[in-house]
């Protein structure tokens, strides 16, 4: 009884420190200013000089300047290569003809090329694999920074730049790309984490706070809930919903996964818990097709009620069912050890980094900042239904308002920083099996199998 | 015996004959509809209106022509125009796996004919060396050295080309000689020796007599190097690694089925996929005496 | 067990000792493996040796011009007027020693430094010399960058180029020998009072008695360079820790001796494991895959080739047609049909774990039944024709002596066909055990599991190797499974070469 109490004092007041940190970003609070001055001081670097805005023409005059040395090497030519994702390619062109036009001088022409072979998943294996070919810049989510860092394949932020990243954009998304207190990359969204999208015809807005309640809902309506706990993205939020120690030492490229306490324990029994209702209300994999094709199709047939998932399926989400139709909210409760509990998650960004063998630094560095300021961010919102990490950008009416948004602010306080919880490591030793044997069997593991798994996992981190 | 015993005995082993027929042809009829089903599905999905992959219904509720049409090009309808289907051009693809295979299928046909009329009709000191060397490398697994393969064409500059991608096809080449020389061995040396003694060289032994002798294995040997372009996955998609514009229709058609697409794409996948699927079946229906010549002729010889 | 005792052996029971010899022969196969490459090594070091032996003797035999080509490359061709083949002789030794000294040398001194690993640590062995080196930039608009990034070190690089500078020695070593020999040659020729070959005349040599060498000339060079070349950089790999932490030109890698096979056979318990376990499902994948689609080939093309079977050619084309779609295409729409959630599920109103089952066993079935399902028109395809093969009076004397139906089969048509198609059987053996596509199409190696390392359940060996090398960059661990794959399909090929042995034996007394 008293270790119950002490862990939900513990919880709350870890709740309630993530959420005082975490006011400072939000679009409703004021003090930006302070933040910055205070993280900028943390930035080494461009903490002793002012920060030089880069929209200052004389600073711009240095960058073009820089740039057009750099073309002369090369003949002229500023040769650049951008990857992008699948289906952002159309968009980053347009931002691309932008920043041609306003970077444009007459000492150089520029050529770059966009490709979206690598997505934000696969970029930084990508790079690190051979950093000599890869694009001098690439987009990609935040956990893969430390490795890229480890590999000596990704660029510094320059300080021109790093001051003004660091003065533009909130606290957290600074520090996801900070190695070490060196800025490596730039901040791109804020919403590589998951929530909950829901069919408001199916649930009242009141009715979609607890997992067990809306799976049954969703049953008497013929529906279902969808959350993916075949995914090890999705799945691991269980895990830190019941406290296990989830965190990756970057220097020392360690990760650490405490599934094999009795929290894990907790954590797989409420995997299979949910896994009993597979089929009646529940869905728990989205079979080979993915998670994206899963949810749409999912919606469009009218077989889902509700999916937990990102940003990214908005869209496709708003198309099935109506934008009038659509809900989001943040994760509901799970039964945890005889208890409801709040679903924690990850929370990420996504991020620009810049190849450190490119033949073209400056105008790289550039690139990567114009594709991430205000106006390109607001645009990325716009077009792509991304939210941004700029906090002006986070001023505009439209965003603040947004409800995926809303579903992410109120989800941020249960929200773990994927850079510092996991490495490559973690995601090699596929912590999801635990999951994927709870939604083949129904739920139906014995306790020592859930703890053979899990060990499993422990023991191959260990071994790596 | 008599006749009407005679009779009975053969309508008897008639009929036993005849229900076991129908066995056979019900089995035959169940086996036809079980191999051709994913196929005639896949034809299906293509012309379907729906992008759905897990369709309850066998036959399409809305039937379209145009995942064929978005293959080439996408009406855009803020630009009133038709443009290019962004991320997968599939007709260049198409023009990329076809010149990549015909190159490959001329040069690649010239080097297993040449190495197999040597190991097969000319006697030298290395030539068991040789045999030996070829059986020997052809047991490596053969995208084991796929990466190294990658850095030496980024040291000819040939790295994500489609020269490059020749070059590599035609240089496996010379390990496929097997069933060729097996061919070879079965023409008479008679021949060679009568045109021997009418002063002909071994350089116009082989283009002379030989080479029209050998009409079968030299289409067999076409059709198998211009069909395997088409269906390689793996190596093309380590070689062109990011380099779209030079994908190969197999990386294309097996990239509009990751997660990120397949929501969006599949059945212009199916359209893509049939697409290519029907010259070639056509090419493989027309030509299988030609396949089964070359093979069994090659098991006969072990 | 001699001949006599095989003959009196019915047909199922031949089947069944060919089988169990075959895998019997598995462990002798091996250790006549080793005795062969032990044996070719030994026959390489006599032939080295009397290589010497008679390089030895040509220089003391030799004349002035001879003496000298040991030296000038070309000069005994000189002295003897063959300006032409001199001449190529001493461009060859030019260029090898312009290329040694501008580019090769320093790659064969690289191959063994000392470095400074990612811990701060000294280590021997680093394979080049010099990571990336940063350097300060004053402006602010780089961060401190890669100031030596056309410079810095790729292991890669100098591996790939000290494996090519030494084949590059070594057809060097083989034109230089070749050089003596032809000043040798030319030498005597001279002293029999011949005349030595013009060089018009040792061009048409080239078409006709040497016409070998011009039609193998392109081949080999193509072979060399991009098979044999990527083989033995592969197989060096197998030897170092180039795995996803030290990736160059950040890191270099650098010797490690025999720690990776260590590591998959007993080291490390998860390697070792999942080397164990997929080991013999890739074997238990064969067979069945094998001999499931042998068999019931034939069964088919036994129905529709039966007498009184209408429209023949209308069953084997709907076959045929299965087996001209491209295989990659069939696979992939296989995946997504068969999927849990996929249309077969969903028309059937079921949820079969087709490919998805944790325990492995519905995947495993799948995989073979939808390997049969696009082999089984091959089998029927090649043994239709060779049942038509069959001397019709065979069947007919049969019929005379009263063979029923069942007998002409079991007597006549299987072990014709099973005589004829044995190399074939064995060639998709070793084929199945490399069968990449079925696979990694399907089910991509899974359903994963917690006790395999960066594999599933249904991951052959070649399969696991390609997610090594592709998604883990663990390219040690993937050139030594290539290794063992190598050595596999071998020892495989051994026996069959002794089997086909046997089998023309079996020829000859019939």
């Amino acid at each position: 009884m008293v270790s119950k109490t002490k862990r939900a004092l513990a919880l709350v007041l870890t709740a309630m420190m993530a959420a005082s940190a975490l006011a400072g970003c939000g679009p409703n609070n004021g003090g930006g200013t302070q933040n910055s001055a205070a993280s900028a001081n943390e930035g080494g670097t461009a903490s002793q000089a002012a920060v030089q805005d880069i929209n200052d023409p004389k600073v711009k005059e240095k960058i073009i300047n820089a740039m057009a040395k750099e073309a002369e090497a090369n003949g002229g030519k500023i040769e650049l290569t951008l990857w992008c994702s699948g289906d952002d390619k159309p968009f980053e062109k347009t931002l691309v003809d932008a920043f041609e036009k306003e970077y444009a001088n007459s000492n150089y022409e520029f050529k770059i090329t966009i490709r979206n072979a690598y997505g934000e998943d696969k970029a930084g294996g990508k790079v690190i694999e051979n950093p000599k070919e890869a694009a001098d810049v690439f987009n990609m989510a935040d956990d893969q920074l430390s490795q890229l860092v480890t590999a000596k394949a990704i660029a510094e932020v320059g300080s021109l730049f790093q001051g003004n990243v660091v003065a533009n954009n909130t606290d957290d998304a600074v520090e996801v790309c900070s190695v070490n207190g060196t800025a490596y990359a730039f901040p791109k969204t804020s919403d590589n984490g998951y929530f909950m999208y829901y069919d408001k015809r199916v649930f009242k807005d009141d009715e979609v706070g607890c997992l067990d309640d809306m799976i049954k809902k969703a049953n008497e309506n013929g529906k279902s809930v969808y959350f993916n706990i075949t995914g090890p993205w999705y799945m691991t939020a269980f895990f830190f919903t019941a406290g296990c120690e989830i965190t990756y030492d970057v220097t020392k490229d360690k990760q650490v996964a405490t599934f094999n306490t009795d929290q894990g324990l907790a954590a797989g029994k409420a995997i299979c818990h949910i896994a009993e209702s597979q089929g009646k209300g529940f869905e728990g994999s989205p079979g080979t097709v993915g998670d994206n094709a899963f949810v749409q199709q999912g919606f469009k047939e009218g077989t889902l009620a509700a999916a937990v998932i990102g940003t990214w399926a908005g869209p496709t989400i708003k198309e099935a069912i109506g934008v009038e139709n659509v809900g989001a909210a943040k994760l509901p409760t799970v039964l945890m050890d005889g208890e409801q509990k709040q679903l924690d998650s990850f929370g990420g960004y996504k991020v620009v980094g810049v190849n450190a063998f490119t033949k073209f630094p400056v105008s790289s560095q550039a690139l990567a900042y114009y594709l991430t300021n205000e106006d390109s961010q607001i645009k990325r919102y716009q077009e792509r239904g991304y939210i941004p990490t700029n906090k002006k950008a986070l001023e505009d009416d439209t965003i603040k308002n947004d409800t995926a948004l809303k579903a992410i602010e109120a989800q941020m306080p249960y929200a773990h920083p994927q850079g510092t919880s996991v490495g490559g490591t973690y995601w090699a030793v596929k912590p999801e099996t635990i999951g994927s044997e709870a939604y083949d069997k129904k739920g139906k593991l014995t306790d020592d199998r859930i703890k053979e798994i899990l060990q499993n996992v422990v023991t191959q981190l260990e071994g790596e | 015996m008599t006749n009407t015993q005679s009779a009975a005995m053969k309508s008897g082993y008639a009929a036993r004959r005849k229900a076991a027929n129908i066995i056979i042809y019900v089995i035959l009829s169940i086996m036809v509809i079980i191999w051709l089903f994913p196929i005639v599905w896949l034809v299906m999905r293509s012309f379907s209106g729906d992008n759905l992959i897990a369709p309850k219904n066998f036959f399409p509720t809305e039937w379209t022509f145009d995942n064929y049409i978005n293959l080439f090009a996408v009406w855009d309808s803020e630009a009133n125009a038709w443009v290019d289907p962004d991320p997968f051009p599939y007709g260049k693809w198409l023009l990329n796996t076809f010149i990549v295979a015909v190159c490959s299928a001329v040069i690649s046909t010239l080097i297993i004919l040449m190495i197999s009329y040597a190991f097969s009709r000319l006697r030298f000191k290395t030539r068991k060396t040789f045999l030996n060397f070829g059986l020997i490398l052809g047991m490596f697994p053969g995208f084991m050295s796929m990466a190294a393969t990658y850095n030496i064409m980024e040291i000819f500059g040939l790295k994500q080309s489609l020269v490059g991608l020749v070059i590599v096809y035609s240089a496996g080449a010379g390990l496929g000689y097997q069933v060729s020389k097996g061919f070879f061995d079965t023409i008479p040396r008679s021949l060679d020796e009568a045109a021997k003694i009418d002063g002909a060289t071994r350089n116009q032994i082989f283009w002379v007599i030989i080479l029209p002798l050998s009409k079968p294995i030299i289409v067999y040997t076409a059709l198998t190097t211009f069909l395997s372009p088409w269906a390689d996955y793996i190596f093309v998609s380590y070689f062109m690694k990011d380099n779209q514009e030079n994908y190969t229709v197999a990386v294309g058609l097996y990239n509009m089925l990751e997660p990120n697409y397949i929501a969006n794409y599949f059945t212009r996948f199916c359209a893509g996929a049939v697409l290519i699927a029907v010259p070639i079946t056509i090419l493989f229906v027309i030509m299988q005496r030609f396949y089964v010549a070359g093979v069994t002729g090659g098991a006969v010889k072990g | 067990m001699d001949y006599l005792d095989y003959v009196q052996m019915t047909t199922g029971q031949r089947f069944v000792y060919k089988l169990k010899s075959f895998f019997m022969g598995i462990p002798g196969a091996i250790v006549k493996l080793v005795s062969i490459v032990g044996h070719f090594i030994a026959s390489f070091f006599s032939m080295i040796a009397n290589g010497f032996k008679g390089y030895g003797e040509r220089f003391s035999n030799g004349d002035t011009g001879t003496k000298l080509s040991y030296v000038i490359m070309g000069a005994g061709n000189f002295v003897h007027k063959q300006i032409g083949k001199g001449l190529l002789f001493l461009a060859a030794e030019v260029a090898y020693i312009v290329y040694m000294v501008s580019f090769g040398f320093q790659y064969i001194t690289q191959i063994y430094s000392t470095g400074v690993n990612i811990g701060g640590n000294i280590v021997n062995g680093v394979i080049g010399n010099e990571g990336p080196i940063y350097g300060q930039d004053p402006d602010g608009l780089t961060g401190d960058v890669i100031i030596n990034s056309d410079t810095v070190d790729d292991s890669n690089k100098i591996l790939l180029f000290f494996v090519m500078t030494v084949l590059i020695t070594i057809a060097f070593v083989v034109v230089y020998v070749a050089n003596t020999k032809s000043a040798y040659a030319v030498q005597q020729i001279e002293q029999s009072g011949k005349k030595p070959m013009s060089a018009m005349e040792e061009l048409r040599s080239f078409l006709d008695e040497r016409f070998h060498v011009t039609l193998m000339a392109i081949p080999v060079i193509l072979l060399l360079i991009f098979t044999v070349l990527p083989i033995i950089f592969t197989i060096f790999v197998a030897f170092t820790n180039y795995d996803k932490n030290h990736q160059p030109p950040g890191n270099l890698y650098w010797w490690v001796g025999f720690e990776n096979f260590a590591d998959v056979f007993y080291t490390n318990k998860m390697k070792s494991e999942t080397f164990g376990k997929i080991l013999l499902w890739t074997i238990v994948w064969a067979f069945f895959a094998t001999f499931s689609n042998y068999i019931l080939g034939i069964v088919l093309a036994l129905m529709i080739n039966k007498k009184g079977i209408k429209f023949k050619g209308f069953w084997r084309t709907m076959f045929v047609i299965t087996a001209a779609v491209p295989q990659f295409v069939t696979l992939l729409v296989m995946r997504i049909l068969l999927d849990d959630k996929g249309a077969i599920n969903s028309m059937l109103g079921t949820n079969i774990p087709f490919l998805t089952d944790m325990s492995g066993v519905w995947p495993k079935i799948t995989v073979i039944l939808v390997n049969m399902w696009v082999g089984i028109p091959y089998t029927m395809l090649i043994s239709s024709g060779l049942l038509m093969n069959i001397p019709e009076d065979l069947y007919e004397s049969a019929r005379i002596d009263g063979a029923n139906a069942f007998q002409q089969f079991t007597k006549i048509t299987f072990p014709y066909i099973f005589f004829v198609t044995t190399p074939y059987l064995i060639t998709s053996f070793v084929g199945n055990i490399n069968n990449f596509n079925v696979i990694y199409f399907l089910t991509a190696g899974g359903p994963n599991s917690d006790s395999y390392y960066q594999a599933g359940q249904t991951d052959l060996l070649v399969t696991w190797l390609y997610k090594l090398t592709v998604n883990s960059s663990d390219y040690n661990l993937a050139a030594v499974i290539g290794l063992l794959v190598f050595v596999i399909c071998a020892a495989g090929a051994l026996i069959t070469f002794n089997m086909s042995k046997a089998s023309k034996n079996e020829e000859e007394f019939s």
